[in-house]
């Protein structure tokens, strides 16, 4: 795709009993969000593998969003505790490699908030759209040739 | 010291209180050391306590079925700690020798300062603050500060935490935590493309030999995931992309485990300053979490519990 008409592509991975009943609200109130998003349900977001953020960057999309329930409110208790202390180091780790911070993002988002799903949607787009097309796994010479 | 340890390690083999010792032998090159295993009184007589002793021996407990008695610095015991609070080890199975550890020479250091391949060194000997060489038969003497391991700089706890046995007496720690960190600074000093780049640069050499994860005492997955093939995570063969994304999972799978033993950098043979990235993340868990590796045996590990305020700041 020529770089003038570059849309972001960016994957949604988002709970099952919070953000993606979130997202689902926020569709059902006719509220528009950008469509570059690609929805992944998962359980909870405490089954999010750092790996399955990684290997979405390495196969080039440009930008891994994660959601789930608000602390307190995980339908498992503490999944999403589990996951938040996991988030953090992910977070910092992919900051020290030098993965852009816009790239990747975590958010509470619960089934209740449709408008605030449809907003953190449309700000991560941003975002991404701000630091362009993800070339961080290209190899320049390959796709030179 | 040395003789201590081979009197009373015969002793626990003799009584039958351990089925193995693994302790430190002497290396087939000259002043590396190499571990040395055994259930036989006599193998006793090759152990051996100096300043080389790189190797974390807390690995070994894991695999080997029994009591045994082992050997340990300082960080060599905090692994071994974060070991036991992972349950893979239990303290009453472990018989532990502590060496209260001034630092351990690098032997890629020494081979620089000294100017010449490590085994031209025919006899080295700590001697207070120096290190005392003889050298194609010439005498040398060196700072013995100069040449340890970086992450020794940084070392708070030199006296193991945990022991039955003290070889010796407790040493206070000489920090110089700037000199530890100095490579973990200058990556943060880049900008975010710059230390992609490096990072990049750095993997590009990797030839997924597993050195650094078979060396690693944190690394216990009965099995790994790079060996999974359903679904297959990263290639089987060496491609930059996937050693770095081996290596930034394998190091989120030790955050909080690692307790900068620094082994994993050492059986690097390319070279990757391994460190850098596992050192980072000892600081990023203390930072977060407040969690210290291997200080309280008791203490849950760090991924396997929570608290209601734990920082959430970078959440949106």
């Amino acid at each position: 795709m020529e770089e003038s008409n570059w849309e972001p592509k960016v994957i949604g991975f988002l709970c099952h009993w919070c953000s993606y009943a979130g997202a689902d609200l926020s569709g059902s109130a006719r509220l528009e969000y950008p469509h570059n998003i690609r929805i992944i349900r998962i359980p909870c977001s405490g089954r999010v593998d750092p790996m399955f953020i990684l290997r979405a960057l390495q196969n080039g999309v440009d930008g891994v969003l994660v959601s789930g329930c608000h602390p307190g409110d995980c339908h498992y208790q503490s999944g999403n505790f589990h996951a938040r202390r996991k988030f953090a180091v992910i977070n910092r780790l992919l900051k020290y490699v030098g993965i852009e911070p816009e790239r990747v993002q975590f958010s509470w988002v619960a089934a209740s908030e449709g408008p605030k799903m449809a907003q953190v949607i449309k700000e991560f787009v941003e975002g991404v759209r701000k630091v362009g097309p993800n070339r961080l796994f290209k190899d320049e010479k390959k796709d030179g040739e | 010291m040395e003789n201590r340890l081979k009197e009373e390690a015969g002793k626990l083999l003799k009584e039958g209180k351990v089925d193995y010792i693994v302790g430190y032998g002497k290396g087939t090159v000259n002043l590396r050391t190499s571990p040395l295993i055994t259930n036989k009184e006599e193998d006793l007589e090759g152990l051996v306590i100096n300043p080389f002793i790189a190797n974390n021996l807390s690995r070994y407990p894991v695999e080997l079925k029994g009591r045994v008695g082992i050997v340990v610095k300082g960080c060599d015991s905090r692994s071994l700690t974060s070991l036991m609070q992972d349950k893979k080890v239990k303290r009453e199975d472990l018989i532990i020798f502590g060496i209260p550890c001034e630092g351990v020479v690098d032997l890629k250091k020494l081979a620089g300062q000294i100017g010449a391949e490590i085994d031209r060194v025919t006899d080295a000997e700590k001697e207070g603050e120096n290190l005392t060489l003889q050298v194609d038969g010439s005498k040398k003497t060196i700072p013995f500060r100069d040449v340890i391991f970086d992450k020794c700089y940084g070392c708070e706890h030199p006296t193991p935490l945990e022991y039955d046995v003290l070889l010796g007496s407790e040493v206070t720690p000489n920090l110089d935590i700037e000199k530890s960190l100095e490579k973990i600074k200058a990556l943060d000093d880049m900008d975010t493309p710059e230390r992609w780049d490096y990072w990049k640069e750095q993997f590009s050499k990797c030839i997924r030999c597993y050195g650094c994860r078979n060396v690693c005492p944190a690394c216990f997955c009965e099995r790994c995931f790079v060996d999974v093939n359903m679904p297959q995570w990263v290639a089987t063969y060496a491609t930059w992309q996937d050693n770095l994304t081996f290596q930034l999972i394998r190091t989120l799978h030790v955050a909080g485990r690692c307790s900068d033993c620094g082994e994993c950098e050492r059986a690097c043979p390319v070279g990757i300053p391994l460190r850098s990235l596992q050192r980072k993340m000892v600081e990023e868990v203390k930072d977060l979490f407040g969690h210290e590796v291997g200080i309280d045996k008791d203490a849950p590990p760090v991924f396997s519990h929570y608290e209601a305020t734990d920082p959430d700041e970078f959440m949106k």
